[in-house]
């Protein structure tokens, strides 16, 4: 890995002001070396190779199954194809910004130290933006639908379109990103970024009640693209994939300009935060009250947790308000938001308190007032950014019927404790070391971090998959027959895990793993 | 007869995994009195700190505090000791205020706020005491994990490097904290590299070596250029 010069080396004027290219190439040869440094990290090989192995699995897998799949409704899947493409470009655009330039490829705290720079940062969130379930699963159903519509001979070059579709959604949404995390950073420019957010809000808003929003998403420049891949390799794909190329390039370069804006003003928010005086609030008067303020404290004033809990919870209402959802359609999103709003701490709860867990380990409180305080506010977290969601979603939806709302309630309640139940589990399983104070930052290693959405968003689809079928029958009381042993399942392993962090030994660990 | 001594160490083992952090260490330490534990890096002083803190179990041997075993009454030794951690010790979106509000609340503490105040004061962090603390510079950190140790006037106090990147405002500040828990009889334990800091506000060093107890002399005995090349020697 590159440091500084040493104390022997000679200070040519060449190594300390390179050209252009030179620091590009530099970025790029650096950008390896913190792969290096990253892969040579991680402890489990095994299971890191088990975790590729999948992924590439899937994706061999949708690229290839459902070209056997009979050929019934291709049409209806090609019409949606254009929307698709520019679904996956809005969702790294959202995840982008959201994340004030995506994913870091090392911490901030890590990489203090060395000299990496901006462009060496922006390429490696462009390498970690797919380590990321929404980015893969929007991937993979782009993959599958392409082989389950197009003949044979077609798919190979609509597949290589896609792929490519997918770099370029990915590098165009970073320049975005950056762009955005550059004005945030100036004077006013959150006020900046709120109401660009807000305009786009707006638009979209004005399309849906002007009946044009049908009429704009098959007039996205998106099918130009797609049009261009039905065919197989002719001159017209080739136009297709030499433009996607193109931006590609355009792109990635041009990314690591605002790259560099950013990175030479300090964020404003963190600022804001960690600058800001806060009131003194009343003692609450129990101690697991007590415990739960503080925690509250540390979850609201994260930047992250906040930006990410906004996001989560305002995004899908948005979708399911534009989409028209039905009470029926609705049931998928609350397992979706809770599942996301656990991946923004709760998987890594004990984080938190970073290096102050060794001082709240030595206050005198019961393990299990502590356990209690931390599943408390991690359920409130979940809990209300899927209220918001479906308080917005049910706008258009009207009002439900009996079974609807029997369903939804006991959804809401069955995919809270599911996902809380697995958030603590993991959280004493696996403790990591984690400064959540950039937005950047993330409460596990990505590859971690993929694993745990895959099985909560597994889990919890299923879960809506379920209710949504119960809220078709006409007797409501199917969906709290149905709930009783989901609650039951979760709850003893809520219990379990509640019961293992009364062990000193084990909590031992995860105060030694989380303070290191 | 000799007075019991409110901590109490015999034979403490503590294992890591394959790492023995702490192999065998015996110590006893009385009130009124403040004990130094130097030694190198990797020489078992934070994890022995940890064990009487209550945040790390013994792995074999026996820890009492005050008589009480801490194994089985972690939670009574979490109430008489204040501990001030090696690493932050701070919870970084909680302001001062609200740490010591938590502190306060756990160990049931009545008209707490003017020492609060004070404490806060003599350490100079009045003015941040509303601020929360992920935006404090190493030094002020130590020294509001000096602050919440004191706090609740604990019967055995912790202090492990609570010199580390402080400046002399809180190096005062911190010799005043352990001059008034001796003064109170209250017992002191301080963990540091700082051997002449350690001899200051000690009155006995013990010197730890690859996790064992190599020697406990007099803090007099520690001072000076003889007393540096004593502790040099101790550590080779």
């Amino acid at each position: 890995m590159p440091t500084g010069l040493s104390s022997t080396s000679a200070a040519s004027p060449a190594a300390l002001h390179p050209t252009s290219i030179q620091a590009a190439r530099r970025a790029v040869a650096d950008v390896a070396h913190l792969v290096r440094f990253r892969v040579g990290t991680v402890r489990r090989r095994r299971a890191l190779r088990i975790a590729v192995g999948i992924l590439v699995g899937i994706t061999v897998a949708v690229c290839t199954v459902p070209m056997a799949l009979p050929d019934t409704r291709s049409n209806d899947v090609l019409i949606v194809m254009p929307t698709a493409f520019a679904a996956f470009l809005l969702l790294n655009i959202v995840s982008g910004v959201a994340s004030g330039g995506g994913r870091e490829l090392l911490s901030r705290e890590q990489g203090v130290a060395y000299p990496v720079s901006p462009t060496t940062d922006h390429l490696g969130a462009l390498l970690m933006a797919p380590l990321n379930i929404a980015w893969l699963l929007q991937a993979w159903t782009i993959l599958g639908s392409a082989a389950y519509a197009l003949p044979a001979s077609a798919v190979p070059a609509a597949l290589i379109t896609c792929l490519l579709w997918f770099v370029v959604s990915t590098s165009a949404a970073q320049v975005v990103a950056w762009t955005m995390e550059a004005i945030r950073r100036r004077a006013h420019g959150r006020w900046v970024v709120r109401a660009l957010v807000g305009a786009c809000a707006a638009g979209a808003a004005y399309l849906q009640l002007t009946d044009q929003l049908i009429d704009f998403l098959d007039r996205l420049p998106t099918l130009w693209l797609v049009a261009r891949s039905l065919d197989g390799f002719t001159a017209s794909w080739l136009t297709g994939v030499g433009f996607e190329l193109v931006v590609i390039a355009a792109t990635v370069v041009l990314g690591a300009v605002p790259a560099h804006l950013a990175a030479k003003l300090p964020s404003r928010d963190e600022a804001k935060v960690e600058g800001g005086a806060y009131p003194v609030r009343r003692m609450p008067r129990t101690v697991v009250g007590m415990l739960a303020s503080i925690d509250r404290a540390s979850v609201w004033r994260s930047v992250p947790m906040r930006r990410g809990i906004t996001v989560l919870a305002v995004g899908p209402g948005i979708v399911a308000i534009l989409g028209n959802m039905s009470w029926t359609n609705m049931t998928i999103l609350p397992g979706l938001v809770a599942s996301g709003g656990a991946l923004l701490f709760g998987v890594n709860a004990w984080c938190l308190d970073g290096r102050g867990l060794l001082w709240r380990e030595n206050l005198p409180a019961l393990p299990g007032q502590v356990f209690a305080a931390r599943a408390l506010v991690l359920a409130e977290f979940v809990l209300a950014a899927s209220l918001v969601t479906l308080v917005m979603a049910s706008l258009r939806a009207g009002v439900p019927s009996a079974s609807e709302l029997a369903a939804m309630l006991m959804l809401v309640l069955v995919v809270t404790l599911q996902v809380l139940a697995a958030a603590l589990r993991w959280s004493a399983q696996r403790p990591f070391p984690v400064d959540m104070r950039s937005a950047r930052a993330t409460p596990a290693p990505p590859v971690v971090m993929v694993g745990y959405s895959a099985r909560l968003a597994l889990s919890t689809t299923f879960t809506g998959l379920l209710f949504s079928t119960l809220s078709r029958f006409p007797d409501w009381r199917l969906s709290l027959l149905f709930a009783v042993p989901l609650l039951a399942w979760s709850g003893f392993r809520f219990a379990r895990t509640a019961r293992r962090w009364q062990d000193p030994v084990e909590r031992s660990r995860v105060v030694m793993a989380v303070a290191s | 007869m000799s007075p019991q001594p409110v901590v109490d160490i015999r034979g403490l083992h503590v294992r890591f995994g394959e790492v023995e952090a702490v192999a065998g260490i015996d110590l006893q330490a009385y009130a009124g009195q403040a004990t130094a534990l130097l030694g190198r890096n990797g020489a078992g002083k934070s994890t022995t700190m940890r064990v009487l803190a209550g945040l790390v179990p013994p792995t074999a041997g026996t820890v009492e505090v005050d008589g009480l075993d801490i194994g089985r009454h972690t939670l009574a030794v979490k109430q008489m000791t204040g501990y001030c951690p090696d690493v932050g010790g701070l919870v970084p979106r909680a302001t001062p205020w609200e740490h010591l509000q938590l502190s306060a609340k756990l160990r049931r503490l009545d008209s707490w706020e003017d020492r609060a105040r004070d404490l806060l004061e003599r350490f100079e962090l009045g003015g941040v005491a509303h601020r929360i603390t992920g935006g404090f510079s190493h030094g002020m950190g130590r020294r509001l994990s000096v602050v919440l140790a004191a706090l609740h006037e604990p019967r055995l106090l912790l202090l492990d490097e609570p010199f580390d990147g402080v400046d002399p405002i809180g190096v005062e500040a911190t010799m005043d904290v352990i001059a008034d828990a001796r003064a109170r009889g209250a017992c002191t334990m301080v963990s540091t590299h700082l051997r002449e800091l350690a001899i200051q506000a000690c009155g006995e060093v013990l010197v730890l070596r690859g996790g064992s107890r190599v020697a406990t002399v007099g803090a007099a005995e520690m001072a000076g250029e003889e007393g540096a090349r004593a502790y040099r020697a101790l550590l080779d």
